[in-house]
């Protein structure tokens, strides 16, 4: 199957980008994952806003091993943890860009896991390279560039359904990243360099465009690429993640599921 | 007691965990990897749990991969891996003591 035609699989919805709380954001990822896989809602593409500052954790982390959290406690910064595996992040509202991309998983049928998280960022890749920025593919899940790392996937497979999201820095405020976050010596051991900030290349370092314009161009190549449709949340997506919220993504059980 | 090892080119893998009388114990794998399903890593946290801390790196591999059910993906990580971090926090652990 060449990648047009999974792209063209069948037509896609657009959400409209809504301020939502740390835990909102995760919990409608899993809603969203659960409805396409279960064949309640086409494929769809959400452009995630945040309500605050938060740390988000990878599935498999510790908090211990991850956090400072008094730190984070004193900044405000919230703790939530996510369904996909990856890396802790530390998201501060108009810092970051995060999309995630709910799909049947017959669209990756005959992709290895790796190649589906460079295919499902590939379009992505496009759209930043015809803004000029130097920007590629590093396997397994990281949008890199000439000016450093610019973002990584993660991605979560639910009932059918390939949940895959990604978080690109726009502009990184180092020292509260290095205040709330434990960055180890053995993460960077094979990167060839001392410190966290040298690796980063955030987007507003390698262009003028403001946040919502790199979005509003995120969001025209992918329409180009796709049969892109504006869609809604409906009610029951809502308070089916009004429910996540109550029983896990708002829950110390699940934050420090592994503490 | 905290080992952790870094695959070249993929993920961290963190192993912590209590030695008492020279066997592993409150055994915790996290890092950030993958893992296809989510449930695989009680299965291999449960194959370091309970381990002597004097078994060699070969036989350490093999029991983790034992643990990893057929159908199972970890990316960015492996049994190897794990074995590495918690080989690097026993000898942590002997410098700290010596």
């Amino acid at each position: 199957m060449s990648d047009l035609s999974r792209w063209r699989w069948e037509p896609w919805v657009l959400l409209p980008i809504e301020p939502a709380t740390p835990a909102m954001n995760l919990a409608l990822d899993e809603e969203l994952t659960l409805r396409v896989g279960a064949g309640e809602r086409p494929p769809t593409l959400r452009f995630w806003s945040w309500t605050a500052s938060c740390i988000v954790l990878g599935r498999f982390q510790s908090v211990r091993n991850e956090v400072q959290e008094e730190n984070a406690r004193e900044r405000g910064v919230e703790i939530v943890r996510r369904i996909s595996g990856g890396g802790a992040m530390f998201i501060e509202p108009e810092g970051a860009i995060t999309y995630s991309l709910y799909v049947p998983a017959e669209m990756a049928v005959g992709m290895s896991f790796a190649e589906s998280y460079a295919f499902f960022d590939s379009w992505v890749i496009s759209a930043l390279r015809s803004l000029g920025i130097d920007a590629w593919y590093a396997p397994l899940n990281d949008i890199t560039s000439a000016g450093g790392k610019i973002g990584g996937a993660a991605q979560a497979r639910r009932g059918g359904a390939i949940l895959h999201h990604t978080t690109m820095a726009y502009q990184m405020n180092i020292p509260a990243m290095m205040e709330v976050l434990r960055i180890g010596q053995e993460k960077l051991s094979d990167k060839g360099i001392r410190s966290a900030d040298k690796r980063v290349g955030p987007l507003r370092q390698q262009t003028d465009l403001p946040r919502q314009e790199i979005i509003d161009h995120l969001i025209a190549e992918f329409g180009a690429l796709t049969d892109l449709r504006s869609g809604t949340l409906t009610d029951e997506e809502r308070a089916g993640a009004e429910i996540r919220i109550r029983e896990r993504f708002g829950t110390d059980a699940w934050r420090y599921i592994l503490p | 007691m905290h080992g952790a090892f870094k695959t070249p080119g993929g993920k961290l893998v963190q192993v912590d965990f209590d030695l008492e009388d020279e066997i592993l114990r409150n055994v915790e794998v996290t890092g950030d990897f993958f893992l296809y399903p989510e449930e695989a890593l009680t299965k291999i946290t449960a194959a370091v749990e309970g381990s002597p801390a004097d078994m060699s790196m070969a036989d350490r591999t093999t029991s983790i991969a034992a643990a990893i059910d057929p159908g199972v993906e970890w990316l960015g990580s492996s049994p190897e891996a794990l074995a590495t971090a918690i080989e690097r926090a026993l000898l942590a652990s002997l410098e700290t003591y010596e």
